[in-house]
């Protein structure tokens, strides 16, 4: 068994990763030594990089034991680069993590100067060149290999004629420095997809009562929109992270269905989200910042605000999708929802329902059912409701129905229409009738399967007329 | 005989108010109605009346029909298709659920908003019965905005609408072996400033969108206040 890990205290001892539990107790007899959790390790990982994106949303997953945090634009908020470096080490110090870490231009000499050198002076190149060949976030195998060819610093690899590296070691050696040196382009993937536009407030004294986070969303609205203005663009989702002392964070998501550009509107859908989640906001321990992320951004078409006034229709159009946003941000987007006719010949499938939101922008008319297409109810069971048929004519309509234990007569009936099943979800035909019962009401049944396929066929309500 | 003169013959024109058309014509520039089921398993019908007039009424605003799941759930869930066949523009209409009945009517107040908006505002038979102020809030919206409010509710509280209406189906009027047009008894129970207690009998013709009376529900009204003349109206279950 290898050694994995070793803190601080086993580090002042001499043991090192190199070793395997064997030699290392050989060394300190009374050492303790935990089986690797691999997993639990991850878990781990994700939760420290869930902590610091309260730093900044852009945090990218560097297993098993490093994180990558893009504070471009952030750091200007928490008293600069170093304030902020440090406050991120102590803090995770103070949670019983060791860290380290280090501020650099390019992710690759960030990683070199967190593992191999704490502080950065002078120049960047200089200080990179100093470091092992190790630094250069090289394979194992890749790293032995600069070795045995001498190449001991980075200074060393940087001086080597170009060409005199080839395939394996001298490829990735050239990738990563380049990469390092901000000469190529790295990608990394963040944790969470990183907002196109985002603004963050951190705050002097914890916030804890439901005003003083809407002031705060108030002021968050406000720097983003000033933000999209420069961009030109709009809000169509938007989300609000809150994050509690106690190291957890609330995030609160609005939808709009057109793109926003003003603060009024989008405060608007907060207001009545944050109306609702009012008392589940567990702001016991307090907020200590909190960040406002458009999530998804459209382009502000300028032709949309003009039309507004010259046009009187699409003035009250205008109000519509702001009541949809109002409405589907408290109720639910699915709860506010526009009709939709699909192409299918099945009853339950020839039509639905979507999110107004999802719709936004679907000013094309719907079109109106088929000419061809019988009568059909206003509301229907799905699926139908099973009915008690008490005389039927072979092949006929029922005269007479028992349904939610009300007896019906029928005094008319138009039918029948066949409607195939689908019969690869082995669906059976039905014959569809619509009735009328003594007292006028309309009903819409109908008989499973074929007549005569079965001695006492089936039949069901599935739908209503008015 | 010389002819009559052309004021002598309109001053015989009837009078606004007269029939189910002159009804209708001054319920639309009125805010808030109220419309139920004149009995229970009458919901359909008193649906069916509520988007009648919606469908009637509807304009560049649209229509928002905003429920509470119970008023949903009960007698299935709106069908496009059908919604379509009965006049209702597709294309305007927006419909929002709600859990409860405040948020419903929180929904419905917040529809109001759209100018010109014809706001369907569907209840339970559930829960409390609606208390006034919720009704005088929905009237205040709506006369703010100059929208519409239909209140369809079972309930028979006090109300702040202008009208209230009592809806049963009514028998098709076509041969046996078809269903006729939609067809309602409509009671008008309630009338702000004007006679209530009337029954009219009327179809509904989607196509064209517009009601038509029939001539026979003219004698059925002149029936007896308390109302079930109509025996099918005494089975009704």
């Amino acid at each position: 068994m290898q050694l994995k890990g070793v803190d601080l205290r086993a580090h002042k001892l001499g043991l090192n990763l190199a070793m395997s539990l064997a030699d290392a107790r050989a060394m300190q007899p009374k050492l303790e030594a935990i089986e690797e959790e691999p997993e639990e390790d991850a878990q781990a990982l994700d939760n420290i990089a869930a902590w610091c994106e309260r730093f900044t949303p852009i945090v990218v997953l560097d297993p098993p034991e490093g994180l990558f945090l893009d504070i471009t634009g952030c750091a200007h908020l928490f008293g600069g680069e170093e304030k902020l470096r440090m406050e991120i080490v102590t803090r995770l110090h103070a949670q019983g993590f060791g860290a380290r870490a280090a501020i650099a231009p390019t992710p690759g000499c960030a990683w070199a100067f967190a593992r191999y050198r704490r502080q950065l002076q002078g120049e960047v190149t200089d200080a990179f060149a100093v470091l092992p060949v190790e630094a250069l976030r090289l394979d194992a195998d890749a790293a032995v290999l600069l070795r045995r060819l001498g190449l001991k610093t980075i200074g060393q690899i940087l001086n080597a004629p170009r060409s005199s590296f080839t395939a394996r070691a001298g490829e990735q050696a050239m990738l990563r420095l380049d990469q390092a040196l901000g000469r190529a382009q790295e990608a990394l993937m963040p944790r969470r997809p990183a907002p196109p536009v985002f603004v963050l407030r951190r705050f002097l004294e914890p916030i804890f009562t439901g005003e003083a986070v809407l002031h705060v969303t108030q002021d968050l609205c406000g720097d983003l929109i000033e933000k999209l203005d420069i961009r030109g663009a709009g809000v169509l989702r938007a989300e609000l992270v809150l994050f509690g002392v106690d190291g957890r964070d609330r995030v609160i998501g609005v939808n709009a269905s057109k793109p926003l550009r003003e603060v009024k509107p989008l405060m608007r859908l907060f207001r009545e989200k944050l109306n609702i989640v009012g008392e589940n906001l567990n702001a016991q321990f307090g907020f200590e910042a909190a960040r406002l992320d458009v999530v998804r951004l459209a382009e502000f078409d300028q032709r949309t605000q003009t039309l507004v006034s010259v046009d009187a229709g699409s003035a009250s159009a205008e109000t519509i999708s702001g009541i949809v946003d109002v409405l589907s941000s408290r109720l639910g987007a699915k709860r506010v929802v526009r009709p939709q006719l699909n192409d299918a010949h099945a009853p339950e499938r020839a039509a639905g329902w979507r999110s107004a939101l999802a719709s936004k922008g679907q000013d094309q008319l719907i079109k109106p059912p088929a000419d061809g297409v019988q009568r059909r109810p206003v509301r229907l069971f799905s699926p139908g409701q099973q009915i008690e048929v008490m005389a039927g004519v072979p092949d006929g309509p029922p005269i007479r129905f028992r349904w939610r234990r009300v007896m019906r007569e029928v005094v008319r009936a138009e039918g029948p229409e066949r409607i195939s099943g689908d019969w690869q979800k082995y669906e059976k035909t039905r014959d569809y009738y619509r009735v009328e019962d003594k007292q006028g009401r309309r009903y819409w049944l109908y008989r499973e399967g074929l007549y005569g396929e079965s001695e006492t066929p089936r039949w069901f309500v599935h739908g209503l007329f008015a | 005989m010389s002819p009559r003169p052309a004021s002598f013959s309109l001053l015989e024109a009837p009078a606004p108010d007269a029939g189910f058309a002159g009804k209708l014509t001054t319920m639309a520039s009125q805010p808030l109605h109220e419309i139920g089921p004149a009995g229970p398993g009458f919901e359909a019908a008193a649906l069916g009346f509520t988007l009648a007039l919606a469908a009637k009424w509807a304009g560049p605003a649209g229509i928002f029909w905003a429920g509470e799941d119970a008023a949903f759930a009960e007698e299935g869930a709106p069908y496009p298709v059908g919604l379509a066949q009965y006049g209702l523009p597709l294309d305007r209409l927006i419909v929002a659920r709600a859990r409860k009945r405040e948020d419903a009517l929180w929904a419905a107040e917040q529809a109001l908003a759209a100018t010109g908006a014809i706001v369907i505002c569907a209840l339970g038979a559930q829960g409390k019965p609606l208390d006034l102020k919720a009704s005088r809030r929905l009237l205040l919206f709506a006369e703010r905005y100059a929208s519409r409010c239909l209140l369809l509710t079972p309930e028979n509280g006090p109300s702040a609408a202008w009208t209230r209406w009592r809806i049963a189906p009514a028998e098709s009027a076509a041969q046996p072996d078809e269903l006729g047009l939609p067809a309602f008894r409509a009671e008008l129970t309630r009338s702000r400033g004007g006679p209530a207690g009337v029954s009219f009998i009327v179809d509904w013709d989607a196509h064209e969108r517009s009601f038509a009376e029939r001539e026979m529900a003219r004698d059925l009204s002149a029936a007896p206040e308390n109302g079930s003349a109509d025996p099918r109206w005494a089975r009704a279950v």
